[in-house]
């Protein structure tokens, strides 16, 4: 399960627009019909759809993925349309990864990460990050010392 | 500064312990209340209506108390005192201008990797150690995805099933005005994870406003046992995790800047039942008197629907401490469980603990508050005495050095609690920002105790030295301080005042003996304080009595 999920997110990192940006687009009505939300929304369910902490399924096949729940789950608002149109392609994805189960597993190790040599951590030894301006001008909406981001008042956790 | 004005409940236990009274007594008040009136007063953020049915409404709250027990547990978020942020190079500084320290990887920008503070390790493996856990020597990190504006990567890096530490306690002391008694409440478990930015909420505005300092911040989340059962228990543990963290040095543990952080689950349940009741969550707790007052108010709405039969009235949600009007109101209901879908953080490697590192850190840790206030008993201090040097690690300190100076051990503690605390609350100092230093205050202790300046004399010289510095003996030598002591020299000042008040000995031997108090303050007067006490009243109650 954890590498199918690797590799789920490893797709989702790879199309056009990073899951991660995200936080800065959504809600802006101006993007709303553009394709790269789209590849995003269903980047995001799909993550959620399979980075389940739960206890895989006995089977060899996935649980059908509730797109409404995962919608949810993931902040997301789904027109009728939409989840008409994600369902099958977010079940062909899981179905497709779904065939990872099958895959005997019992005597392997769990591969969590590349390994690495030595304890890789750092001193804490302060560096300025020389290119903020960058950083600021990547910002889809700055307003001078803040981030503006769509007004956002139930917290899902701390 | 901080720690000691933070002190908080301890500090001013009579104000406290006077307005906890009354809140009970209000209490009741309220549920006497005719029905109507309380309606009205449970009205509006409170979704929740308490009504108060005939037969109950004599029923004093205290009284339905009584049969219930509150379970609490607490989740302390304790910033870390780091240079930098946990798995970035930022510098982190608070109070600094919004968005000023920031880069790719706290950014969660694409294609930037985190790289773990090796202190944050240290700090982790310092407060487990403290907290008496057990430590994982293989844990790892996890992502625990979420979406929120203060969270750019989507997900928080923090630790989900192994954890660096487990299975500990703390031990503390009640204070003595609120019935003392020893406790020790069970700590389940200590994680590293890193904080989310600061997002505000414009007043009008249709939009949030994100600060990113603060995102990826290193914290430690200290999980409790429900062990708690009131709200002083509770807010006690939160005041010894405190004083741990800052004994240990690894977060300056400030709760108005947000640097420790309280999270209190109360649930509330008839005594002699197993079950459970619904657990409710508090945030928002700024003090620790708050901590405490948010408790006890939500133990007694819960016990009250409980009593009124009205349990489905308690939810498992989420309510925000309101300091105005003393309430907890509804935040959020909880739909469901939260699914945050944790998985093993790729990004990061194990992190391993050798044996040799985790003693290096144990050898070197500080004397802790709880042993801290067993060796000060042990030498004789009350308890109150005992938890007011062991409360702040500074002053404790200055306490510790004074006695190594050889000063008498009652003797410091009542010259740190008294005059010198006077002082630094006066002019909002820290023990460690005074100009005296121990080895002079064990010196002025000395001077007096052998006798070469009088106690008062002492007073004014320890205000000197608070304020300017300087030596004891210098003082004494450079303002012709020493005590006289001898019987000639002050039986010629008591001379010169009989001769000049020739009215009042005449009163005096006249039966108003009351006037010895005048003589001897005049005696005092030309002395310029210097005389002996002792001597001066033994030398004129002589010369008052005798028949000339
Ligand atoms: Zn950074």
């Amino acid at each position: 399960m954890a590498m199918a999920s690797r590799a789920l997110l490893l797709l989702g990192g790879a199309t056009p627009t990073n899951h991660r940006r995200l936080l800065f687009t959504r809600g802006v009505a101006t993007f709303s019909s553009s394709i790269s939300l789209l590849h995003a929304k269903l980047d995001r369910v799909i993550i959620r759809c399979c980075s389940t902490s739960n206890s895989p399924s006995p089977s060899s096949s996935l649980e059908p993925p509730d797109v409404p729940r995962l919608a949810a789950t993931a902040r997301i608002s789904l027109t009728p349309q939409e989840i008409e149109e994600f369902t099958p392609k977010i079940r062909q994805v899981v179905d497709w990864f779904g065939q990872l189960q099958d895959v005997e597993l019992q005597t392997v190790e769990p591969a969590l990460r590349a390994d690495t040599d030595g304890d890789q951590l750092r001193e804490d030894v302060p560096e300025t990050f020389d290119n903020r301006e960058a950083l600021i001008s990547s910002v889809p909406s700055y307003e001078e010392p803040f981030i503006k981001v769509p007004k956002v008042l139930n917290k899902e956790s701390e | 500064m901080a720690s000691l004005l933070c002190r908080g409940i301890l500090m001013y236990p009579p104000l406290l312990n006077y307005a906890a009274f009354l809140r009970r007594k209000s209490h009741v008040f309220y549920c006497t209340m005719s029905t109507t009136e309380a309606q009205t007063a449970t009205q509006g953020s409170q979704s929740t209506q308490i009504k108060i049915s005939p037969h109950r409404k004599k029923k004093g709250l205290d009284n339905i108390l009584k049969d219930y027990e509150a379970i609490i547990g607490i989740e302390t978020h304790v910033q870390l005192s780091t240079l930098t942020k946990a798995f970035c190079c930022c510098l982190y500084n608070y109070g600094s201008q919004p968005n000023s320290n920031i880069c790719p990887v706290c950014m969660g920008l694409p294609g930037a990797l985190p790289v773990l503070n090796s202190k944050v390790i240290e700090c982790a493996v310092k407060l487990g150690l403290a907290l008496n856990c057990k430590l994982n020597l293989k844990s790892k990190f996890d992502r625990k995805q979420y979406f929120y504006p203060d969270l750019p990567k989507g997900y928080q890096i923090s630790q989900f099933d192994v954890p660096i530490a487990y299975g500990g306690h703390i031990d503390l002391d009640l204070p003595v005005e609120f019935g003392g008694g020893h406790r020790r409440f069970g700590i389940t478990r200590v994680h590293m994870e890193e904080d989310a930015g600061k997002l505000l909420h414009s007043g009008n505005g249709s939009y949030s406003q994100v600060d990113l300092n603060r995102a990826g911040v290193p914290l430690l989340e200290i999980v409790s046992e429900p062990d708690m059962r009131n709200g002083i228990e509770a807010a006690e543990y939160a005041a010894e995790i405190q004083r741990l963290v800052r004994y240990l040095g690894v977060s300056n543990g400030n709760m108005q800047e947000g640097s420790l952080r309280c999270d209190v689950n109360v649930s509330v349940r008839p005594i002699g039942q197993a079950k459970f009741g619904t657990k409710v969550e508090i945030k928002n707790l700024n003090s620790f008197s708050s901590v405490n007052r948010a408790i006890d108010f939500e133990i007694a709405r819960q016990a009250l629907l409980l009593s009124e039969g009205q349990d489905d009235q308690i939810v498992q949600e989420t309510r925000l401490w309101e300091e105005g009007s003393q309430k907890t109101v509804t935040m959020r209901k909880k739909e469901g469980l939260s699914d945050y879908r944790y998985f093993p953080e790729p990004d990061l490697p194990g992190v391993t603990l050798t044996k040799d590192y985790v003693d290096s850190i144990r050898n070197c840790l500080p004397e802790l508050p709880e042993v801290k206030r067993r060796r000060y008993e042990k030498m004789g201090l009350s308890m109150q005495d005992v938890l007011f040097l062991a409360n702040d690690v500074n002053v404790a300190e200055f306490f510790d050095a004074t006695i190594a100076k050889g000063a008498d051990v009652k003797l410091a503690a009542n010259w740190i609690m008294g005059d010198i605390a006077a002082y630094m609350k006066n002019e909002k100092l820290s023990i460690d920002e005074i100009k005296l230093t121990p080895q002079e205050l064990a010196e002025l202790i000395a001077s007096i105790k052998r006798g070469t300046i009088s106690g008062k004399i002492g007073k004014e010289i320890l205000f000197e030295l608070m304020a300017k510095g300087g030596t004891v003996k210098g003082m004494i030598e450079e303002k012709d301080l020493v005590q006289i002591t001898d019987p000639a020299e002050i039986e010629k000042m008591v001379d010169k005042v009989l001769l000049d008040n020739p009215k009042q000995l005449e009163q005096y031997r006249g039966g108003k003996t009351k006037l010895q108090g005048f003589f001897a303050g005049q005696v005092m007067k030309a002395s310029k304080g210097k005389a002996n006490p002792g001597l001066l009243n033994k030398v004129l109650l002589e010369k008052l009595n005798a028949t000339s």
